[in-house]
């Protein structure tokens, strides 16, 4: 995380390119995660609840715990980085901005409850999952803002 | 500090602690905590009709586990740089213990499969002492943070 340390770091030659990069990766997680979560999980209260409970009509079994603990364990790993490193690059570039807090909580307060929304939801009560969706939309969309406003501060701000 | 990046790392530890709890809730179901099950599962047993582990399932689960442990250590231990604890004698011995107890965990499935049944006692403490250890870093980074 040296880029936290520099000065500045549009006269850094190699700092700009490089957090270019992870941003640009970062953004098409971001999109790539919702596609594949909707062909997963599903997006919305329905398919949700036949991937996770099964449907008896058309024969569709229910999510194992061990399989639905298996997705729901990598999810952390991959949000968390992803959370960690994107927030640590709003933070630098957004300096001294008051919306930036107010940004990163929402977007890891969000992140979390999608987590544990789906916990909630697989083991006690479906409601959770209204919850869920909620969260799932809320830190995507958040988590855009965040990398489209970095990427913006890096390669049009005067100074960073 | 700057007050974003403390915020940034108090909401990755409690990432960081779901991703422990789900670890636990994970090596419960699928292994179980004692050394029979965990014999059990990497050898197979005919009654239930499961089969021992292969080479390639091993590497399968554990290879991106290898990328995962590294990488999540690290993180974790390179915040400490920010605290007091950096001058402890005792953060050494944590960052040792963290990375060998992690290594043993990864690995002492291949030793169970090629017929070192100890291995699965070594897998079970190795588990519990990576988690614990986590645990313990994880109150010295929050205290540390909350109390600068």
């Amino acid at each position: 995380m040296r880029f936290t340390l520099i000065k500045d770091i549009k006269k850094d030659a190699t700092m700009g390119p490089i957090l270019n990069g992870l941003l640009i990766f970062t953004l098409s997680y971001l999109i790539l995660d919702v596609i594949v979560t909707s062909s997963t999980l599903g997006l919305f209260f329905s398919e949700l609840t036949t991937t996770l409970f099964g449907d008896e009509e058309e024969f569709l079994d229910p999510l194992s715990e061990v399989v639905f603990l298996e997705h729901i364990h990598t999810q952390i790993f991959f949000m968390m980085m992803i959370l960690l490193t994107l927030s640590a690059v709003f933070a630098r570039v957004s300096n001294k901005k008051s919306y930036s807090l107010l940004l990163i909580n929402t977007t890891m307060l969000s992140g979390l409850s999608t987590l544990i929304t789906l916990i909630l939801g697989y083991y006690f009560s479906t409601l959770f999952l209204h919850l869920y969706i909620v969260s799932f939309f809320l830190w995507h969309l958040t988590a855009l803002l965040m990398t489209l406003y970095s990427l913006w501060s890096l390669n049009f701000e005067k100074s960073i | 500090m700057k007050k974003a990046y403390k915020f940034s790392i108090l909401y990755f530890l409690l990432f960081a602690l779901i991703l422990l709890l789900s670890s636990y809730m994970l090596f419960e179901k699928k292994i179980g905590f004692s050394i029979d099950s965990v014999l059990e599962y990497y050898l197979g047993n005919e009654k239930k009709f499961t089969v021992m582990y292969s080479w390639s399932g091993m590497l399968k689960v554990i290879l991106p586990h290898i990328f995962a442990f590294g990488l999540f250590s690290m993180v974790v231990l390179h915040f400490l740089i920010f605290t007091n604890s950096k001058h402890f004698k005792r953060t050494k011995v944590l960052i040792l213990i963290l990375f060998i107890s992690g290594a043993f965990e990864l690995l002492s499935p291949f030793f169970i499969i090629n017929g070192f049944e100890f291995f699965a006692a070594v897998k079970l403490v190795s588990f519990f002492l990576f988690e614990l250890n986590l645990l313990y870093l994880f109150y010295l980074l929050f205290f540390s943070i909350v109390n600068e």
